[in-house]
């Protein structure tokens, strides 16, 4: 399983949601959104609003997987 | 146990100077920040020390930018690129030009932009005006080639903001202890902790 970490403050909030829109499971550890897969995790960044320091920033940490995408369009972490 | 904090912020951070009229012109005509001390010194000691200026300038909350302007000194380089302290040539990148700056805080937006306005008018007008993470900032360079940055707060830091940083500090020191530290290893490292004491802070939040 593939989990993603992200902080929870009021700028990342909607890559949480948008992660949950796209089949993720989301839950929390402490103050962090877990966002969790049994395959990739695809978060669209125009979908979740964030600019663009907001966007590069929003990872706190990456377990049992690795980032194969994080641009302007989309992250990607595919398990590992 | 924590050591007890005790400092009290920058009492003042030390540039040299090649151009003391526009420098005074930049902090003390064009931003308004005020002279707040100097001392004339004649050099002295085993180094040839020129005489020299040192003049300070108040840059909000007592703390203070200061300059040494000495007499008769040629500039230390010739590089085009940096400042009156430090040259660099065409193959260091800008992103590393630009790391070094001071960035001095303002309240809010309208001081923000009451900054920008000062600076638009003078002769260093604001090169950049951008919102960071949860921070918006302008930048400029003075007339000594030393970017300047007014940076004001978009909203409070959390204290989850706090823990985050501590998080990230900790997993740096673990991957740079090892051989290739890399984004991909730090984000791994503090996966960990989150995992182990992300959950436990929350709870001592009470």
């Amino acid at each position: 399983m593939t989990a993603l970490y992200v902080l929870d403050v009021p700028e990342n909030t909607t890559v949480a949601k948008v992660a949950a829109e796209a089949g993720a499971t989301v839950g929390k550890v402490g103050p962090y959104f877990e966002i969790t897969s049994d395959g990739s995790i695809v978060i669209d960044r125009r979908a979740t609003g964030c600019r663009h320091a907001v966007w590069y920033s929003c990872i706190a940490g990456v377990a049992g997987g690795r980032i194969v995408q994080h641009d302007k369009n989309a992250l990607q972490v595919d398990p590992a | 146990m924590a050591l007890e904090h005790k400092v009290r912020g920058v009492d003042h951070a030390a540039f040299p100077t090649f151009d003391p009229a526009g420098t005074v012109r930049f902090y003390r005509d064009v931003l308004g920040f005020p002279v707040v001390h100097s001392i004339c010194a004649a050099g002295w000691g085993p180094e040839n020390h020129p005489d020299f200026i040192h003049f300070f300038f108040d840059i909000g909350n007592d703390d203070r930018i200061a300059f040494f302007y000495y007499f008769g000194l040629e500039p230390q380089h010739t590089h085009e690129r940096g400042d009156a302290y430090a040259g660099f040539g065409p193959e260091v990148p800008e992103f590393f030009v630009r790391s070094r700056h001071l960035a001095i805080h303002v309240d809010d937006e309208a001081d923000l932009l009451e900054y920008r306005r000062r600076l638009d008018e003078s002769t260093w007008p604001v090169e950049m005006q951008i919102q960071h993470e949860t921070i918006e900032s302008i930048y400029t360079h003075d007339p000594n080639g030393y970017m300047v940055e007014f940076t004001r707060a978009m909203r409070p830091v959390t204290p989850q903001e706090d823990l985050d940083a501590n998080l990230t500090i900790d997993a740096l020191l673990d991957v740079v202890a090892e051989p290739d530290p890399s984004f991909g290893k730090l984000l791994a490292r503090k996966a960990e902790l989150i995992v182990e004491r992300a959950a436990d802070w929350e709870a001592a939040q009470v």
